[in-house]
């Protein structure tokens, strides 16, 4: 009877406190965190979304009208990657469960279609963290009633994902011509994936109108063990560029072969597994000279956003950010200031003040785009001056920014250099 | 009047003579009635979207279990009857705008098609090989999808599609419905005179056909029916989800269907229908422990399968009915007579 009573007294004390509590808390902006969170896209989701909460909370939160409020994140696992079913319930619950006010995420096309098409039921401002393709942002254009609560967040569309990649071969081959004087002769190696399918066929039809010559294309599996019979079959093709679009484990073999085989030709496009920081240690140092495009690279300053936030992340999580870490972009840079401005958590308001803003982030410069009849799309503006990505190379053991380096985009344009930029290098071997 | 109160009179004696005499049937009448009556109790859009969403799961599951539970083809690619149908429906709907009541119907019988198709060169295969053979079929199909992105959309599938109806609480009871209905014709089909042939084919083919069975004729049937009702759930799913994408062909939709199946029971129909309302809302539940949600799935199917090897249900239908030895009818548990012909139950 006495432990009964003291059970009482304890829970009623807990009532009381959390009572007293509660209004302290005050009301708070939820916003809702949905990614793959099993998989490092949705860790970098999420990582971006808490250092960004952290930061605004610990200077007293959001000013909303007369109110401060503070920052609530809410995790969705979208688990997207397995199924695409999962990931609209995960956004119906952060609607109407969790009630957010914002939303920020998503990786996977075929998921974030529906998942946009969720949040736009609910008027709720969706900002895009992942997933590249155009029509997300076409949808805005088109039907601007309904979607124009959607932003893209990060990366820029893949049109842009394409023409950037191209820039970086153009950058590659002028290396090659310049050192070598002697013509590029560039071979397509892209793993067996639906992401590179597309890619491959325009970098099919583009690199012989960059002057290049294409010597033949590739495709080992995503997750091949051994290519050295693909490597031999470009070294004798007599190919100097390699042009890689690798998204898995099978850019660590690549890199790690051609190094070991001293194949004289320069690795240059996309692969994922050279981005991370372990990409030294798993190629064994043998993918010295790997060209990778990049988001962010410790040292490599876009603006003067960058290094705190780049140093801030690689403080917090031990790892530099990937693009789906700018969620924290999305929060600390395009809701909050927006939300002060408008002085309203009301979505049209913000959406109406959000899509005129331009603005510094960690990778640029945000500017929404408009289409060729002057509807926003809610895209993100690509060139000097706005975002234009990186790109980075392996040399002796560490990873530096090397494209854009004395970059013209267009006759005319001014160059561009980041701060922290270095020269790209070609193998030592190509010059024997 | 007269006449209404003598058709309430006899609706109760058949609901006491033959629905309330044996809990499966309760429980099956229940389930009708939570299911028609849940907008009335809650009408919270995340529960009515995880509903639909099983609901529509359930008549795919209940279309495996109809052709690789009742007639024993062992169908490890059912994703592809699902994926036809989704994509038939969503090209139908976007480029001819056909409404749903129109695309979804010529969805499934695009996965009739199919399913002669593919029933054709899979009637002479059995066991391993069958199973490895319509495996390989979605995986075909999601390579089609790829070399056609002008048509089907590539990775990013067709998305856009109309919603069956605007309405939360009109789209909650069309998806119950149709499900319940289907359902039950799938259930009546077992139960038919093609149902005990498509069992007799899986016990023993050859004494079917020395029966003077057209066993190909059957099989071939089985393979229509389970693609035309996997058909109409792929095609509510594009509408439902207003996308039909590559996903709705991946080898793990087809694995999740057989899940269902053997954890609800198979050969039974209405087994892989309670799994997949039992699984696919679990999954939802436990969300709130995101790491493990998946360990925690494959642990409860698991154990399930461990210690009931016949599925589920079966083992729920075993110990709460008894079957009477000598007339076949199933009677309560706790009966110590058949209900029907009053034998002894032990």
């Amino acid at each position: 009877m006495k432990i009964l009573t003291l059970g009482w007294r304890l829970l009623l004390t807990l009532c009381i406190v959390m009572a007293m509590c509660l209004p302290a808390w005050g009301r708070t902006i939820k916003i809702g965190v949905i990614g793959p969170m099993n998989f490092v896209q949705g860790k970098s989701h999420w990582n971006g979304a808490v250092m960004a909460a952290e930061e605004i909370n610990a200077k007293g939160g959001v000013q909303v009208g007369n109110e401060k409020m503070k920052i609530e994140l809410v995790k969705a696992d979208s688990n997207e990657f397995l199924n695409v079913t999962d990931a609209t319930n995960a956004m119906e619950r952060l609607m109407t469960q969790d009630k957010v006010d914002f939303v920020v995420g998503g990786f996977r096309t075929e998921a974030v279609l529906p998942m946009q098409d969720i949040a736009m039921d609910y008027k709720k401002i969706f900002i895009g963290c992942g997933a590249a393709t155009k029509s997300l942002c076409d949808r805005v254009a088109e039907n601007y009633n309904r979607y124009k609560y959607w932003f893209r967040g990060t990366p820029f569309n893949d049109n842009y994902l394409v023409r950037t990649s191209f820039s970086h071969l153009g950058a590659g081959a002028a290396v090659i011509k310049n050192e070598l004087k002697v013509p590029v002769k560039c071979a397509i190696v892209a793993e067996k994936a639906a992401w590179t399918e597309g890619m491959v066929k325009v970098a099919e039809a583009t690199i012989p109108k960059m002057g290049f010559e294409l010597v033949g294309v590739w495709r080992p599996s995503a997750v091949a063990t051994d290519v050295t019979a693909e490597l031999s079959a470009i070294q004798k093709s007599g190919a100097n560029l390699i042009f890689t679009l690798f998204s898995s484990s099978v850019g660590i073999t690549f890199a790690r072969q051609a190094g070991e085989l001293k194949i004289p030709a320069l690795q240059a496009g996309i692969n994922v597994e050279a981005q991370k920081e372990g990409f030294w240690e798993a190629t064994k140092g043998m993918g010295n000279y790997v060209y990778t495009s990049s988001t962010y690279i410790r040292g490599v300053e876009y603006s003067e956003l960058t290094k705190p936030f780049v140093e801030g992340y690689f403080k917090r999580f031990g790892e530099v950010p990937t693009y789906t870490a700018d969620t924290h972009t999305a929060i600390a840079e395009a809701l909050v200031p927006s939300i002060e401005a408008v002085g309203s958590l009301d979505a049209d308001k913000i959406v109406a003040y959000l899509e005129n803003r331009e603005y510094l982030v960690p990778s640029g410069k945000v500017k929404y785009e408009k289409d060729a009849q002057g509807r926003p799309t809610h895209d993100l503006t690509w060139g000097p001056g706005y975002l234009t990505g990186l790109a980075g190379q392996w040399q002796d053991g560490k990873f530096v920014g090397v494209w854009p380096y004395k970059w013209v985009a267009a006759p005319g344009a001014p160059e561009v250099t980041y701060k922290g930029m270095v020269p790209l290098k070609i193998p030592p071997w190509m010059k024997k | 009047m007269v006449a209404a109160g003598l058709y309430l009179k006899r609706f109760y004696t058949v609901v006491r003579k033959e629905v309330l005499v044996l809990p499966s049937r309760i429980i099956v009448a229940l389930f009708f009635i939570v299911l028609l009556g849940m907008p009335l109790i809650s009408r919270n859009p995340y529960l009515i979207r995880v509903i639909v969403l099983t609901s529509i799961f359930a008549i795919l599951a209940a279309s495996w279990d109809l052709l690789s539970g009742f007639t024993g083809q062992m169908n490890f690619g059912h994703a592809l009857f699902f994926g036809v149908g989704a994509y038939t429906s969503a090209l139908l709907n976007i480029h001819l705008h056909l409404p749903p009541w129109g695309s979804v119907p010529l969805g499934a019988a695009a996965a009739v098609l199919t399913g002669l198709i593919v029933g054709i060169p899979c009637l002479r295969l059995k066991h391993t090989y069958l199973a490895l053979t319509t495996m390989a079929f979605p995986i075909i199909l999601m390579g089609i999808v790829f070399a056609l992105p002008d048509v089907t959309g590539g990775e990013l599938g067709i998305s856009g599609l109309q919603r069956i109806s605007n309405s939360l609480i009109g789209n909650y009871y069309i998806y119950i419905v149709i499900m319940l209905v289907l359902c039950t014709i799938m259930w009546k089909i077992t139960d038919s005179h093609t149902g005990i042939i498509f069992h007799a084919i899986r016990e023993d083919e050859l004494a079917v056909k020395a029966s003077g069975i057209n066993t190909t004729r059957y099989k071939l049937l089985a393979f229509c029916l389970s693609g035309f009702f996997a058909g109409i759930s792929g095609g509510l799913y594009a509408h439902y989800m207003r996308i039909a994408g590559p996903s709705t062909l991946e080898v793990s939709m087809s694995f999740s269907v057989v899940i269902w199946a053997v954890f609800g029971g198979m050969a039974t129909i209405y087994g892989p229908v309670a799994a997949v309302f039992i699984l696919f809302p679990l999954l939802e539940f436990v969300r709130f422990w995101p790491e493990y949600r998946t360990m925690i799935f494959a642990v409860v199917v698991l154990l399930i399968l461990l210690y009931m090897p016949e599925g589920l249900i079966p083992w729920v239908r075993d110990k709460i009915e008894k079957g009477c030895p000598r007339c076949k009818i199933r009677n309560v548990a706790t009966r110590k007579t058949c209900r029907v012909c009053t034998a002894g139950l032990d």
